[in-house]
């Protein structure tokens, strides 16, 4: 029982600091208030979910034929797509394409946290740059992430001046400008002179085999767009069929985390190219010369098949139920493992393989439902949280 | 895939599984002990209608000192270390819970089960017909569900139905929450040809309170907190409102974002004080909070461990002047039952 153990001592310390409480109070006010006027503002969006939900369903069983389909379009804009079975998979084809002693710049991704893609490549000897701003604090800390959309929802902006000032060796100010400025200047010539830009997904088009990446800090923009190679490592789940499809995903992803439209988008479908020279077409122009996509299956087909926990392949990743979750309002991303919470313990125990950690977590959900009532996909994480709990206790 | 047994069932659940299981109560009390509250009440036991009122309300005493108990256990003596069964704690420690409960039962049996006798009266003076099983009736067994033990349930299940169905039950009358959804929801779905009605007693209220005159014995600020079962499972948000607004003298305010299906649980969801007993005290203290900030004198809910929860969580915030209450405790006072 010892992982219970720990894992229950986690949360109670998590619950006893007024830190995180203050931060997420602040936060779940703000969300429900931010959504609330987007929704507001384009009610279409509720409609347009319930279809994204069709489509997730439907591409949700045709994961295998989507990646096929996406990998001959990438390979087609002259891009290089491979298809990881495992995690172990997965590392190997980032682990020859990065080579070692490389500097890279990396946007956020759930996904690389959910096989430790940067604590994999610093061992291999690379210096390894987290651009979000809150993944930037956190690697900086030594922390992992708290929420998936928000990493270092839990640190207050007094933590953050201490940690920029030991950085810098200069005095800063608890000034959240001050403090993003900063950021910028550390990371700004990185970006330039890195090796290899590393991003996740949000959505892929198998059609055309477009890369849908969200993001308002314009980091993914340079992480993507300066070094001279550009790797995806994207989970089989985030596929559609169409372009047409992955925008609906998209708009739904970003009004559910609260923007009613955020900065940017980029849509990313090859290398960069140019044919301004007697049209003919010459590959690595402005952007990046190597563009490499890596999808991971890593469990996700075969829990396709369970016709109840195949729901947590639907999520679109907003966070959304997180901050209805009464449990996460005072442990945050304590209670869960990789991802979070209910969806959290699903993913744990039935992703990750990590059986102890996944029924600790599934025990820590009150199944009161109201993430159901939140999440744009309408996922019944108590029914799975149900579920979950009789399969390991009864199997199959 | 690994291990894949019981073991992973948090002690303190598994605890109160085996109860449901070997005694067929929660709390592992006699049958006998439980029906007592109906004693005076002179219900008749066969009906085709019955009043089913489930576990929580009538273990509410011994639940509460149970609970407090293992609260303390939780915070002081194991912290790290719980994960240890409430049986085995209670042989170490030599606490004796029996004696427990009869110090905290001292106030006398007439208080426990105080919203059980209001809905009795309720119903009688609606002009409802109903009879009452007491030490036959059996326990829906929900908790079995929630905490995964799906096999014990639809076996618990069926032997529900059988009994129901030996005493000619057709309708029942459901008051807790919980119980009232497994009665409805969970167990037909493991019974072949499940033919028994179930309704929720605030429906019951709303369809026969006609044109009844209701007045609270004084003008008063009144909230409604939902229970995650009454609104997120069986889908009755507006029945208790609706039957909170019929009746004169009562100001409905409600919280701004966390009403309806939108309602915050009171961190009491599906055995999880059982399981992290610390932690569900913070978020019955959270949600407490939440509904004291409406300016209400009382909080009416629905729910035995809910009222259970937020009486602990109004008792840290000290706040003495707000009431929680029962709808049917709410009722029977409007009635003049």
């Amino acid at each position: 029982m010892s992982v219970f153990t720990d894992y229950k001592k986690e949360i109670m310390d998590a619950a006893h600091n007024d830190r995180i409480r203050v931060a997420l109070s602040r936060a779940i006010k703000s969300y429900r208030a931010n959504t609330n006027d987007a929704l507001k503002k384009f009610p279409h969006t509720v409609k347009m979910a319930e279809e994204v939900r069709g489509i997730k369903e439907k591409a949700i069983g045709e994961m295998e034929e989507l990646a096929e389909q996406a990998s001959k379009a990438i390979e087609s804009n002259k891009g290089k797509a491979y298809i990881a079975r495992t995690a172990e998979d997965a590392l190997g084809i980032i682990d020859k394409l990065v080579g070692q002693h490389k500097l890279i710049v990396k946007g956020k991704s759930m996904t690389g946290e959910e096989i430790g893609l940067r604590e994999h490549l610093e061992e291999h000897g690379n210096e390894v740059y987290e651009t979000d701003l809150g993944e930037f604090i956190i690697q900086k800390l030594g922390s992992r992430p708290m929420h998936i959309l928000s990493p270092a929802i839990h640190v207050p902006k007094e933590d953050v001046a201490k940690l920029f000032s030991k950085i810098t060796g200069q005095e800063l100010p608890p000034d959240i400008g001050t403090l993003v400025a900063t950021a910028r200047n550390l990371l700004r010539e990185k970006y330039f002179k890195a090796d290899v830009g590393i991003s996740g997904a949000n959505v892929v088009a198998a059609d055309t085999g477009t890369l849908f990446i969200i993001e308002n800090e314009g980091n993914i923009r340079l992480a993507t767009g300066a070094p001279p190679v550009h790797i995806a490592l994207i989970g089989m789940e985030k596929l559609v069929p169409t372009l047409g499809d992955a925008y609906k995903v998209a708009e739904v992803t970003w009004r559910y985390a609260n923007y009613t439209v955020p900065s940017y988008v980029s849509l990313i479908s090859g290398p960069s190219k140019t044919g301004d020279i007697e049209k003919v077409t010459t590959y690595g122009a402005h952007g990046p010369k190597e563009f490499h996509v890596v999808f991971m299956d890593a469990g996700r087909t075969s829990l396709a098949k369970n016709p109840i926990l195949r729901q947590v392949l639907y999520c679109l990743r907003c966070g959304g139920c997180l901050y209805e979750c009464p449990v996460f309002a005072v442990t945050a991303g304590h209670f869960g493992d990789k991802y979070f919470a209910g969806m959290g313990a699903v993913w744990a125990a039935m992703l990750s393989g990590d059986v102890e950690k996944g029924a600790a977590v599934a025990y820590t959900c009150l199944t009161c439902g109201r993430c159901k009532n939140r999440c744009p996909m309408k996922i019944d994480t108590p029914e799975m949280i149900i579920e979950l709990r009789r399969f390991l206790i009864e199997g199959n | 895939m690994g291990k894949k047994s019981r073991d992973l069932i948090p002690p303190g659940l598994a605890y109160l599984a085996d109860n449901i299981t070997n005694k067929h109560n929660v709390l592992g009390e006699s049958k006998t002990s439980g029906a007592k509250w109906a004693k005076d009440l002179k219900i008749p036991r066969e009906s085709e209608t019955i009043f089913f009122a489930g576990c929580g309300y009538q273990y509410t005493r011994k639940l509460e000192s149970l609970m407090s108990l293992v609260r303390g256990m939780d915070k002081s003596v194991v912290g790290a270390e719980l994960p240890m069964s409430i049986a085995i704690f209670q042989k170490k420690l030599g606490v004796d819970l029996a004696g427990v409960y009869g110090k905290l039962l001292s106030r006398g049996d007439d208080t426990e089960a105080q919203p059980l006798r209001d809905a009795v009266k309720v119903l009688r003076s609606l002009g409802v017909d109903f009879g009452y099983l007491a030490d036959e009736e059996p326990c829906c067994g929900g908790l079995l569900h929630y905490i995964g033990l799906q096999d014990d349930f639809a076996k618990n299940a069926q032997e529900v139905y059988r009994k129901l169905k030996s005493h000619g039950v057709k309708r029942i009358i459901g008051i807790v929450p919980s119980c009232t959804y497994a009665l409805r929801n969970l167990i037909p779905a493991c019974v072949d040809g499940y033919d028994l009605e179930v309704k929720h007693f605030s429906e019951v209220v709303l369809e026969n309170i006609g044109s009844k005159e209701l007045r609270f014995p004084k003008e008063v600020k009144v909230t409604y907190h939902d229970p995650c079962q009454m609104v997120r499972y069986l889908g009755l948000t507006d029945a208790p409102r609706q039957v909170l607004k019929a009746i004169k003298g009562i100001d409905l305010v409600e919280t701004e974002w966390t009403k309806g299906e939108w309602a915050t649980c009171c961190g009491g969801g599906g055995g999880f004080e059982a399981v992290f007993p610390e932690l569900s005290h913070i978020l019955a203290v959270n949600r407490a909070s939440e509904l004291v900030e409406t300016g209400a004198q009382i909080i009416v809910t629905h729910c035995p461990g809910c009222i259970m929860q937020l009486n602990a969580g109004l008792k840290d915030l000290k706040k003495d002047n707000v009431e929680v209450l029962d709808l049917a405790q709410v009722v029977a006072m409007a009635i003049g039952a």
